[in-house]
């Protein structure tokens, strides 16, 4: 083969090699185009009236950008009383489960309090489908006299969250080198000064990322409240049920009212990305 | 005198664990523990939400009345078929996913952050959000069909297969791309120097995709099966808004039926059962999952 010949070859493999790329790029943005479609449609439906939802053939894109469904959807359909008790629900229950998750994943981390069966129990609780807590829950609610409150959810969330948080916060310690409490100890300090002054600083960014988990979870759960919840309180998500329950949807006022329900969950997407595999597969993968 | 000393520094480390464990635990076990145990209590009776009849104890039969039932097995293959065709189609198009996405390049970060998205969204508002998709006379997905040349009038919702095929169709939306960035977090974890070994050795694509990737991949597809099964148990809320169980019953998953159960029809012991029987699964695949992720310490340990 001469000098020449090898060239040639070097450059249709190269030219092979730019062709699969853009191959490539296009596929991802096909398929990228394709998942976010759903997305995008509500998007542009928060911007329609009425009759444009009924209009054929659909409409791709919006015509006018007002925000009237915005405006209907938080002062004349509850919006605003939703967003205000999803905030109140998910902030308070936040704050506890990452004030007794902490404590409880520490102690599971790094003692290995409880060992395999409780690490076990939190687990089952973790995978558990809410609904089997319902009737039970509901039973319970109802002779405290507690449903229909803040109290309730807050509570509630409490059985799904603080498993999560436990678990999530438990992996973070246990990647934290032994030796910062070694040293610490050895210096003289307390157990709990120990973990409060060393470790816990530096587990903080884990600790600040579950919570923003745990507080999503909340602000986007349904179940309980659709069944503890009335209309005291009522959170996003069952504001929303209530807006498609009726024979006359309002397309676009929901749709105003869904895009302002998934903002902190898109956020979250695309500020933390390099957290969220490791949320979503409950600590399995360590992104 | 030695191990009466480091006997007290146990003693001394197994109250410190005990005291920082016991807010959150003392919480779970309140939460759950007395829950559990009405709910146990609860499904050997015959008791309504409803009528104020006095409930009478039934023994087992509630359970028995549950296998049945045709409705619960009905609940139950949905609930099987979202998984058998739903799981397998989600890690497919994942696995391809994965590989599209596995080279570095510009913008790689924002991309699998707009991936994230749909498993971020309130899961409300996807049921709500493929209602206006799957719309029979103004949905944008059968004027796309129409546009290409196909049917132009399939009523996804109101026809039972469809409809099911629709639900499924709405989890894979939400569902692959999660599976696709798990595998793909499995993709950059195996070492160069594996591929270029087997480059080396004249190995083909084809066959370094099914003896090097696949093999060494096997574990990661382990955890995600594992985690949709979990998720399809707890599939409600989509499924609620998107179809709510119909046309009839043709949709209705265990945690929608459990859910109509309790509800609707107010049947408190026939309810518990059902969380029961929910329960013992439940606890089946938490024990496969502890089992799988110990071994993956080991794994982790050894190397």
């Amino acid at each position: 083969m001469t000098k020449e010949d090898m060239l040639r070859q070097i450059k249709i493999k190269e030219r092979r090699r730019k062709i699969l790329e853009v191959i490539r790029f296009i596929l991802i943005f096909f398929i990228l185009m394709l998942f976010m479609f759903p997305v995008y449609w509500t998007f542009i439906g928060a911007f329609k009236s009425m009759g444009e939802f009924y209009h054929y053939p659909p409409l791709f894109w919006p015509k006018q950008v007002d925000l009237n469904n915005f405006k209907r959807a938080l002062f004349d359909y509850g919006g605003l009383k939703g967003l205000i008790d999803s905030l109140i629900v998910a902030s308070l229950n936040t704050i506890i489960v990452i004030g007794l998750g902490v404590f409880l994943a520490y102690s599971m981390g790094r003692y290995r309090f409880g060992g395999d069966s409780l690490s076990f129990f939190v687990l089952s609780l973790l995978f558990a489908p809410p609904v089997i807590a319902t009737i039970p829950l509901f039973l319970i609610f109802k002779n405290l006299r507690m449903l229909d409150t803040y109290q309730v959810l807050v509570l509630s969330y409490i059985l799904f969250n603080l498993p999560f948080a436990t678990w999530i916060i438990k992996g973070f310690f246990e990647d934290i080198p032994r030796e910062i409490e070694n040293a610490a100890l050895l210096d003289g300090y307390s157990r709990f000064m120990a973990f409060w002054k060393y470790v816990l600083p530096l587990a903080l960014p884990g600790i600040a990322v579950t919570a923003l988990f745990v507080f999503i979870f909340s602000w986007n759960e349904f179940l309980f409240a659709l069944i503890f919840t009335r209309s005291a309180v009522q959170t996003l998500p069952v504001t929303l049920a209530g807006m498609i329950g009726g024979h006359m949807i309002k397309w676009g006022e929901l749709s105003a009212l869904s895009l302002i329900a998934i903002t902190p969950g898109i956020l979250l997407a695309l500020f933390f990305q390099r957290y969220l595999i490791r949320g979503l597969t409950f600590g399995a993968i360590k992104g | 005198m030695k191990k009466k000393k480091r006997s007290s520094i146990r003693k001394n480390e197994l109250k410190f664990a005990a005291l920082m464990a016991l807010p959150g635990l003392v919480a779970l076990i309140v939460l759950v523990a007395g829950p559990l145990a009405y709910m146990v209590y609860n499904s050997a009776f015959s008791k309504s939400l409803a009528a104020p009849i006095p409930p009478r104890p039934v023994g087992f039969k509630n359970y028995i009345d549950l296998l049945k039932s045709d409705r619960f097995w009905n609940a139950f293959k949905n609930t099987m078929v979202i998984m058998g065709i739903g799981i397998p189609v989600q890690s497919f198009l994942g696995l391809l996913m994965a590989m599209l996405l596995s080279r570095e390049f510009k913008g790689k970060r924002l991309i699998v952050a707009l991936f994230l998205i749909p498993v971020m969204i309130t899961p409300v508002v996807s049921g709500f959000q493929w209602k206006i998709i799957f719309h029979e006379r103004f949905g944008p997905l059968n004027y796309i069909l129409g546009f290409l040349g196909f049917n132009p009038n399939i009523p996804w919702l109101a026809k039972p297969s469809l409809a099911l095929a629709s639900i499924l169709i709405m989890d894979t939306w939400q569902w692959t791309p999660f599976v696709a960035l798990v595998l793909l977090a499995g993709l950059s974890s195996i070492p160069r120097q594996v591929y270029e070994a087997a480059n080396v050795d004249g190995a083909s694509s084809w066959q370094i995709f099914w003896r090097v990737t696949m093999p060494l991949l096997r574990p990661i597809f382990t955890l995600v099966v594992l985690l949709r099964i979990i998720f399809i148990f707890k599939i409600f809320d989509p499924v609620y808004i998107l179809t709510g169980g119909g046309p009839g019953i043709s949709t209705e998953t265990l945690s929608v039926y459990t859910y109509y159960s309790g509800f609707k029809h107010f049947n408190v012991g026939r309810t518990a059962a059902l969380a029961v029987l929910q329960l013992v699964i439940i606890t089946i695949i938490a024990q496969l999952y502890m089992r799988f992720v110990m071994r993956r310490r080991e794994e982790v340990q050894r190397s």
